[in-house]
């Protein structure tokens, strides 16, 4: 008790003194004599700022704590309302889920009343100054969440800059050289460096009227069809747009191009943001019939999904919901800049957005399936129909004739193959034998006609596990078997590039069952005999085991010759099957045909088929309507409810496709009915994100904006502004870009005008070391922040200034730095050589997702699992491996070498890359170089260059 | 760094003669340091000011300082890792995890759970397995009889018996058993590693993954992906039949030219760094050639195995006459190659992905187990075996831990109709072994028949905060920001497993 008693004095410490000497509100001393040693005792271990570890992100030390409240969100005691209050449903154990203290037993009785009647009394707690708390997570007063500042003082963006610049004692950097803010602005807008005659250009007319020369060098570059791709590249990180499906097939999709081309399209027309958006979400049916906006709405599919076949209920549920988590994720981040997503299993830990919050978002995805659906015009469509509708009658017509003469044909037959005796059983695909007079042979061959699913073509198809050829002696030996020396060649249906063995024909000879060899065309297989043999039987089979089902095993040949040869040219047949009984009557009928077809019967049955072949290739010939990867709309959607934890098979409260309650202060909120047609749902999604009373929109957009222009977001990260995410460096700009975002119709084009003709902008990139030291990283632009290009720009690049780059045609299918091979799975390899059908730019490779190709991986191209709002920008041996030594380099270093054939190749060069005429000291060394090696030694150099490879 | 543009003579010999040839840096430094990530990076949950804002040189000279961001949040018990991973969900019952009941009820239902649906459809009646279990060791642990060079092993293992997964699918199955996430796009074990505790050598990469010459596993570079972690921590894919891509001086260069062009671009770029003060990565990029350069002539010595002893090449198999085998032996043996040069973190994969047949390249027996498996655990057992014996042999299982994994296991029942087992994420076998590791031990159980983890059911989040811990870091406090969340390897969850512990 006195131990008791003095560690408790211990930890109440001055208070307790305080208490001891003058008399305090009445209150205060209940709380003090009754609460105070009770949260003490019971709750600070894990509620405290001295807790060992907090839990529930919930403080109990402070009065601050208790109202601020924990992951639960929102106060845990309601003044006067003990009732309604958390703190005391949870000391009740009134849910097992929120019982505390945790795994004991409930306080005593007495503790718990004194607890409801602190509460009645309005809860007085003196515990205030001396609070650490500091807030754990963003309520609904969180800065992203308020309504855009209209009033600035301000009416320009180097006013905001300067005045911050200003506090800390800074100043703008004087204006850049002409000659770097040509390389700047191009690279900034195109992602291109200048060509020499836009360098000598722009240089002449700076000198005249800089002011002008700058203004009309913006105007070009946002005019040029480059811009589009280079900030169209920008948006496609955002939306986690990928071109294969990821997972463990990871299957190439070869349809979802057209959303890149609309992208570019849209960026190059400066279509309003805030259509632009919305199609996004419902490009399908607000474009209804019309392609070009029909293929927004691929941004719903353009993420990764898992599509293997699972017969398991539970995790088809599980797989559904992962399916529509990234469609949620890539929704709320790129649009919103909120992390929805966290709020899957529990509401989110720091950001004021409820569990219903994602099911809400859920409800509107809840009729998108991923694949492909014919997008085309009302017009196609119909002369799509008007174009096939004959013929595909005609073809009609001409099969029921066809039909006709062949149940003719094959009722004849049918009388043939029953009159006729079988005089041996039919195969079995466990084993069957052939036995056949003693011969000598050095060549067996097996030639199948048909298998037993496919009673009329050739055994393509089919599969064997074993073939046997045994010796004619007493005692006698499989002479097939590999390891007697023996071989084994045929056609193969399947292959697995990365593993030749597999499927082979050389699993029929390894005297194993199991390892199946896929039987290609033609259907034979042809066994080499170590030596001259003389051999008596055969025997096949297809089969991993007597007896064994096995509905994945395939077709077994049925129908076949086996013959002999010494010699490998002049063949013998010593056994065939057609005395066999056939596999079924379809077999057998098939097996009498030719027999019992009448000549009239021949004629007519292939003038049928050549006029049906004309029909075909009329029908071939007519274009085919467009499909694009933008999912399927044929599902009905189900009824979405909130998961318990996640987990679908615990389903809650059932929600509505509606307005997110997270800006319910600023937006004007929307709810559909429950069986709202799914279309209807994004549409609405869409206009409730971009309606202009939403600010997390346009700020979120704007910010993008910055991040591009100068390496670093106002808020730097750009798909988070939530609590975890960063404060703005400066807050009141944000809000006026915004408003000027809203100002020019959301178009962003007039937007990139402002930021790239303020002074800010134009700045030079000097490093100042006094400077530095108040802003190290420049946050508040000082300076102008020099960067390194990215990975599609060193591509670009190294393409450009090689003279190799082909611009247009713009768009189309992407081409592809990899090897792409299915195996069921599919595998993508690195290509060693970049022929010149990829010398385009890389926004129009093919990326799939984890696949790594030379240079654009190296540096930091990502793979979009998720949106990358944001590159990573490394620097590592293994990419200087690569840019020294991939025959691209070599290849790109060779090109521009063969630019070089002047009198002066070193200056050349220089102007080439780096767009001046070198040092003298730069001149001698680099002709010494070119004297011992040749130019190409140079270009390889200087294509490794930091001074190509950083932009100021 | 006393190049001078009025002082060039390309040609190799003469640098070299000059003292100028590759201008290594005075003091070694470690990988990771050149490998720098200049985006902003929040490492053990608190911002870093990672390199930015200080000069490489000071990295050069101060490089013992700079390790100090390196330090583990307590004293390791291992430094380095390696994994073998056999994709395609391994047979718990049929290798590690004896039953002996089922040999009692084989061709009897399954209690309660007669004709259940799992992966591939409906299930049949339980199955034994195919082959005896012998006891094995002094601890006398009871191993299926297809594992007997294995089975010398089993007085060093823990085994974790009661394993879950979150998924029945393989590719989830094998990103979550190296991300512990499902979904492609989070960072590997390896690479967590790699960005924690950075590169152990010069030369080498950090963080290695070894690829079966049958291809990759379900999922593929997803499963050694650096997910939002930078670029430099995803695994470098070498193997015996592979080398480092771009590695090697193209064919058509010649040494001197090479030589030369290499001294050409470290004189413009210095000169471009000098004239660009502010800029740590002009200076990076620098260094970043020079170890390229030393890892040309490290690497491929490394990857030569031709320079084993024939009686190490002997022990692993090297050139035995079944090719897979043979193959897979040489990954071993390259695997220790790595450890010894101090790779971090070596993933080594024994089979690859589904193929158009089941349980033809990995080790996914859905129809015909006792064939399949006498083709995959000869091509395993002997090379795994030589690895783990060669690596105790020379004293590296003190610093190296080894961590076995599949990515879930199989069911006790047949699959209707067949001789083989369907997928089944409710039970399966991991081991570890080595550094920090007590051998011997079995963690965890499955009930009677092995259908279900029941006793001290352990996840893979448990499996890598124990890893991490080995490694000396806390699972809870190697964090790192992506879009909105501090991620973790163990996400939210993981408790070190203390019974596998020395």
């Amino acid at each position: 008790m006195k131990t008791s008693f003095s560690a408790l004095l211990l930890l109440l410490g001055p208070t307790l003194a305080a208490f001891a000497t003058e008399p305090l509100p009445e209150g205060t001393a209940f709380f003090e004599q009754k609460i105070r040693p009770l949260l003490v005792e019971h709750c600070y271990e894990c509620h405290s700022t001295d807790a060992k570890k907090l839990k529930g992100h919930l403080f109990l030390d402070s009065k601050a704590g208790w109202q601020v409240g924990g992951d639960s969100g929102g106060p845990v005691i309601i003044l006067g309302k003990p009732e309604e209050s958390l703190l005391i449903k949870s000391v009740r154990h009134e849910d097992p889920d929120t019982a505390m203290p945790p795994k004991k037993s409930r306080l005593p009785d007495g503790a718990i009343a004194d607890l409801v009647t602190w509460i009645r009394m309005g809860a007085p707690d003196p515990r205030e100054g001396t609070s650490k708390v500091e807030p754990k997570r963003a309520d609904k007063s969180w800065w992203s969440l308020q309504p855009l500042e209209t009033a600035f003082s301000h009416d320009s963006i180097d006013g905001f800059i300067e005045e911050q610049l200003a506090q800390k004692g800074l100043r703008l950097n004087p204006p850049a050289e002409p000659q770097a803010l040509i390389r700047r602005m191009t690279y900034d807008l195109t992602g291109l460096p200048p060509t020499q005659d836009e360098l000598d250009g722009f240089l002449a007319a700076y000198k005249t009227d800089p002011g002008r020369a700058v203004e009309t060098l913006v105007d070009r570059l946002l005019a040029s069809p480059r811009y589009g791709e280079h900030w169209g590249r920008h948006w496609l990180d955002v939306v986690r747009f990928g071109e294969s499906t990821g997972f463990e097939r990871n299957i190439a999709i070869n349809d979802l191009w057209p959303f890149r081309d609309y992208v570019i399209r849209s960026f190059n027309a400066d279509k309003p943001f805030n259509q632009f958006i919305t199609e996004h979400l419902a490009g399908d049916v607000l474009g209804k019939d019309n392609p070009e906006i029909e293929v927004a709405s691929a941004f719903l599919v353009a993420g990764p999904y898992d599509d293997v076949v699972n017969q398991d209920v539970v995790a088809q549920k599980n797989i559904r919901a992962a399916t529509l988590d990234d469609v949620i994720t890539a929704t709320a981040s790129s649009f919103l800049g909120l992390t929805v997503n966290c709020a899957r299993c529990h509401n989110h830990k720091f950001d004021p957005i409820s569990t219903e919050d994602y099911y809400r978002l859920r409800a509107a995805f809840e009729g998108v399936t991923h694949g492909s659906s014919t997008v085309a015009t009302r017009e196609e469509r119909d002369a799509f129909t008007n174009a096939t509708k004959p013929l595909l009658s005609r073809k009609e017509q001409l099969m029921v004739e066809k039909n006709a003469l062949s149940q003719a044909i094959e009722a004849q037959a049918k009388l043939v193959a029953e009159s006729h005796h079988y005089t041996r059983p039919k195969i079995d695909p466990d084993y069957t034998e052939e036995r056949f007079a003693p011969v000598q042979a050095r060549f067996v061959k097996f030639v199948m006609l048909g298998n037993t699913t496919d009673p009329k073509n050739a055994a393509t198809g089919g599969r064997l596990t074993e073939f046997e050829v045994w010796s004619a002696e007493a005692e006698p030996r499989n002479v097939a078997l590999s390891r007697s020396g023996a071989r084994a060649e045929g056609a193969r249906s399947a292959s697995a590039e990365d593993f030749p063995e597999a499927y082979g024909p050389q699993l029929c000879i390894d005297g194993k069952l199991g390892e199946q060899w896929f039987i290609g065309s033609p259907a034979e297989l042809t066994i080499t005999l170590a030596k001259t043999e003389t051999i008596g039987r055969i025997g096949f089979s297809n089969s991993k085991g007597k007896g064994l089902v096995d509905k994945n095993k395939g077709a077994t040949p049925c129908e076949y010759t086996v013959q002999t040869s010494l010699d490998g040219s002049t063949w013998q047949t010593v056994a065939t099957s057609f005395e066999r009984e056939p596999w079924s009557p379809a077999h057998g009928i098939a097996r009498a045909l030719q027999e019992a077809t009448t000549a009239e019967q021949a004629r007519k049955r292939d003038g049928l088929a050549v006029e049906l072949a004309r029909v075909q290739k009329q029908l071939d010939a007519v274009p085919k309507l467009h499909e694009v990867w933008i999912g399927k709309r044929t599902l009905v959607p189900e009824a979405t409810f909130v998961h318990k934890g996640g987990d679908p098979t615990k389903p809650l409260a059932q929600v509505r496709a509606a307005s997110l309650d997270v800006l319910d202060r600023t937006t004007q909120p929307y709810a559909l009915p429950v069986d709202a047609p799914e279309g209807e749902r994004r549409l609405a999604l869409g206009r409730w994100i971009t309606s202009n009373d939403n600010p997390l929109s346009p700020r979120v957009l704007v910010n993008r904006v910055w991040h591009y222009h100068f390496g670093t977001g106002l808020v730097d990260t750009p798909s988070d502004f939530g609590f975890l995410g960063s404060r703005p460096t400066h807050p009141a700009l944000l809000d006026f870009l915004a408003q000027r975002l809203i100002h020019h119709g959301w178009q962003l084009k007039p937007l990139h005008r402002e930021i790239l003709l303020s002074r800010v902008y134009l700045q030079s990139a000097e490093f100042r070391p006094e400077a530095a030291r108040a802003d190290k990283d420049a946050r508040l632009l000082w300076r102008f922040p020099p960067r390194r290009l990215s990975a599609e720009e060193v591509r670009d690049t190294l393409l450009s200034v090689a003279g190799k780059m082909q611009c247009e045609p713009m768009g189309g299918p992407g081409f592809r730095l990899y090897k792409f091979t299915r195996n069921n799975v599919c595998t993508y390899f690195p290509l060693d050589q970049h022929g010149p059908e990829t010398f385009r730019r890389a926004v129009y490779h093919q990326n799939a997702r984890a696949s790594v190709v030379d240079v654009l991986t190296d540096f930091d191209l990502p793979d979009t699992a998720f949106g990358a709002p944001k590159r990573a920008n490394t620097t590592s041996p293994l990419q200087a491996l690569t840019l020294f030594n991939h025959s691209f380099t070599l290849n790109m270093a060779k090109a521009l070498a063969e630019r070089l054939q002047e009198s002066d190749p070193v200056s050349r060069a220089y102007a080439l890359v780096f767009q001046r005429v070198p040092s003298v000291q730069e001149r001698a060394a680099a002709e010494r170089l070119v004297a011992s090696f040749g130019t190409e030694a140079l270009c390889r150099a200087l294509l490794n260059a930091n001074e190509l490879l950083f932009v100021e | 760094m006393n190049y001078n543009f009025s002082d060039g003579h390309f040609s190799a010999k003469r640098c070299q003669a000059a003292g100028l040839y590759l201008h290594t840096p005075p003091i070694a430094v470690p990988l990771p340091m050149l490998c720098t990530d200049f985006s902003r990076r929040r490492f053990f949950g608190t911002m870093s000011a990672g390199f930015t804002g200080v000069a490489l040189s000071h990295l050069f000279a101060n490089a013992a300082r700079a390790e100090a961001r390196l330090e583990p949040h307590f004293a390791p018990r291992a430094k380095q890792v390696l994994q073998i991973f056999c994709p395609g969900a391994v047979s718990h019952m049929d290798l590690w995890d004896y039953k002996p009941v089922l040999e009692q009820y084989d061709g009897t239902p399954l209690p309660g759970a007669e004709g259940e649906v799992t992966f591939q459809g409906k299930n049949g009646p339980l199955m034994r397995s195919p082959w005896p279990f012998v006891p094995a060791g002094q601890s006398g642990k009871m191993l299926s009889s297809m594992l007997p060079h294995m089975a010398r092993h089993v007085d060093d293992m823990a085994f974790i018996h009661s394993m879950v997964s979150r998924t029945n699918t393989h590719g989830p199955g094998c990103v979550n058993m190296n991300t512990c996430f499902t979904r492609d796009g989070f960072p590997s074990a390896g690479s967590w590693v790699s960005h924690a505790l950075g590169s152990m050598n010069q030369n080498l990469p950090t963080y290695v993954s070894i690829q079966d010459i049958r291809g990759e596993p379900p999922n593929g570079k997803a499963n050694w992906n650096n997910g939002f972690l930078p670029a430099q921590h995803q695994a470098i894919a070498i193997a015996a039949q592979q080398q480092l891509r771009n590695l090697v001086r193209p064919d058509s260069i010649s040494p001197d030219a090479d030589a030369a062009t290499r001294e050409f671009l470290h004189a413009i770029n210095t000169a471009h760094a000098t004239g660009h003060p502010g800029n740590d990565e002009l200076k990076a990029r620098i260094a970043a050639y020079e170890l390229a350069a030393k890892m040309q002539l490290t690497a491929p010595e490394v990857h030569d195995i031709s320079r084993e002893p024939q009686h190490v090449r002997d022990l692993y198999g090297t050139e035995d006459a079944n090719t897979l085998k043979a193959a897979y032996a040489r990954n071993c043996l390259l695997t220790r190659r790595l450890l010894e040069q101090g790779v971090r973190y070596v993933s080594l994969y024994c089979a690859s992905r589904a193929s158009n047949v089941d349980g033809l390249l990995n080790w996914d027996a859905h129809k015909t187990l006792k064939a399949d498996y006498e083709r995959h655990c000869p091509i395993f057992d002997q090379p795994t075996a030589a690895l783990l014996t060669d690596l105790k042999q020379r004293g590296m299982l003190e610093d190296v831990l080894v961590i076995w994994c599949s990515e879930f296991g199989r069911m006790p029942t047949r699959q209707d109709g067949t001789t083989g087992r369907d997928h089944n994420p409710d039970a399966f076998t991991t081991w570890m072994m080595g550094a920090g590791i007590k051998g011997g031990v079995s963690h965890g159980a499955t009930d009677d028949f092995g259908r279900r983890s029941v006793q001290d059911v352990t996840t893979v989040y448990d499996f890598y905060a124990t890893v991490l811990h080995l490694l000396g870091l806390n699972h809870e406090k190697l964090t790192y920001y992506h879009n909105g969340a501090n991620r973790r390897l163990t996400d939210v969850h993981g408790h070190v497993l203390q019974s596998v512990l020395a």
